[in-house]
């Protein structure tokens, strides 16, 4: 049997020993699983951030301008020091500049303007009642009047608010049973791998 | 009764329920939802040769969930001789999203380089995703194995996202949120997810607006494709064993409300 195989198939097992209780074995298989991601993601962005977009060009190709880059990036470290921490703000600013200036339109628009279009539905439709558009917009006005603070949740407010929780709920028990389907799969997933890899009793 | 041996006879009899349907390797049928049946069909219309743009933007963490969806997906588009661009935009997906599309590709006996390629990881997802609608070559000057993008047959012609037919974003969390804010919004292209169960819910607001144009969604979706494609795998291996340790979970939950109720009555008692 290939090594690689036994090794999972040991280690998915140290981990499900935490069912029983917290145990060394579990730990041990724990601690591998986070300094293996955090060393392979350590690894790929050494080589494709600061090898591949900054080294490379800036020593083998002689690109100077990528000074800039390194001197903002090593600007960062400053805030090591209490006297110079102030110099990471430059680094910082010119981030969020750059991030806000790229991501505020774009979401503005996928995620307010597109939703809120996608909201307004005709509540007759083909010469037909729109159920779907009625619920939308139920659920839309009352879960706003939820989140609606600057007017105490009393009367038609009150009421309101009342039927948006309970489309908040709909929302989250989906959403968590949703999760739970997931975290099955993620089991169902490991003893598939267990039965048919690792022991091969199914062929 | 203990809380440890509570504990153990949850864990004992859901990992017993999963185990015996897996032993008795009976075929569950399912019927294809409206988005799984969307997501096959504009895939099986797609003429030969076409290009899809692959994204395996997900831990390895999730790769029970994420393998058999992944699979599928390849193996359709392999199966109608679509060319295949993979990339990663999360750095765990980097050698997952290679060992997938190698082993998928062997399947169908395609070659590397000529039906498609994986151009690796890049950081910084929005830029690499931006940049990709300029130039896939500037933001993946070599692909994974460190060819240049320029020489690798399967890129001839490729520029940007104007000649890649669909992006199929592989996730588990919200990384194709910026697929859809970018690349859908901004470059009109389709995008299309497949991701794990959990994030379902997370992706509904954008599929009911047209900004993603379909989902396949868990081990369930999986199955659901499976069935469409006629090859059954992980998905549908794993849905007897999905439906009976969801019954376990509810019969549970209605044992727990009675013995709830039973104690709170003896209490007022």
């Amino acid at each position: 049997m290939d090594i690689g195989l036994i090794i999972a198939g040991i280690l998915t097992l140290a981990i499900y020993t935490f069912l029983y209780k917290d145990n060394p074995i579990y730990k041990a298989a724990e601690s591998l699983l986070i300094g293996l991601s955090i060393g392979y993601a350590l690894v790929i962005y050494w080589q494709t951030t600061l090898v591949d977009r900054l080294f490379a060009p800036l020593f083998w190709h002689g690109e100077l301008a990528m000074i800039i880059p390194l001197v903002l990036g090593l600007l960062m470290f400053t805030r090591f020091s209490n006297r110079l921490s102030w110099l990471s703000r430059i680094p910082i600013a010119l981030m969020i500049g750059a991030g806000a200036g790229v991501a505020i339109p774009a979401m503005l628009y996928a995620r307010t303007l597109k939703q809120m279009s996608a909201s307004v539905m005709p509540l007759v439709d083909g010469g037909g009642f729109n159920v779907e558009a009625l619920v939308v917009i139920v659920g839309l006005l009352t879960t706003l009047a939820y989140f609606y603070f600057s007017r105490e949740h009393k009367g038609a407010m009150g009421v309101a608010a009342k039927v948006g929780t309970y489309f908040l709920m709909i929302f989250f028990g989906a959403t968590f049973g949703y999760t739970v389907m997931s975290r099955m799969s993620t089991f169902i997933g490991r003893i598939d791998f267990l039965l048919t890899d690792f022991l091969r009793v199914l062929a | 009764m203990t809380r440890l041996k509570t504990r153990w006879v949850i864990f004992g009899g859901l990992f017993l329920m999963i185990t015996l349907s897996y032993l008795l390797n009976v075929r569950f049928e399912s019927v294809a939802s409206p988005e799984v049946q969307k997501s096959y069909t504009y895939i099986e219309d797609l003429p030969e040769g076409s290009v899809i743009m692959v994204s395996f933007d997900h831990e390895a963490s999730s790769l029970p969930e994420i393998q058999p969806l992944a699979l599928v997906v390849l193996r359709h588009a392999f199966k109608n001789n679509l060319k295949i661009i993979g990339v990663s935009l999360f750095a765990e997906g980097t050698a997952i999203g290679y060992r997938l599309l190698s082993q998928t590709a062997s399947e169908f006996d395609k070659r590397y380089g000529t039906d498609y390629v994986f151009l690796g990881f890049k950081p910084q997802q929005i830029s690499a995703i931006l940049g990709m609608g300029e130039s896939i070559r500037h933001v993946f000057p070599e692909d994974y194995l460190g060819t240049p993008t320029d020489e690798i047959p399967v890129m001839h012609g490729i520029v940007n996202y104007d000649q890649v037919e669909m992006v199929v974003s592989i996730t588990d969390g919200a990384l194709t949120v910026h697929w859809i804010e970018y690349v859908g919004s901004q470059y009109h292209q389709q995008v299309m997810a497949a991701l794990t169960a959990a994030m379902i819910t997370t992706y509904d607001p954008y599929l009911a607006s047209g900004q993603l144009f379909s989902v396949v969604g868990g081990l369930k979706g999986a199955a659901e494709y499976e069935n469409l494609l006629g090859q059954p795998g992980g998905g549908n291996r794993g849905m007897l064993a999905q439906t009976s340790a969801h019954l376990y979970v509810i019969v549970l939950i209605i044992i727990g409300n009675i013995l709830y109720f039973r104690d709170r009555k003896r209490g007022k008692e």
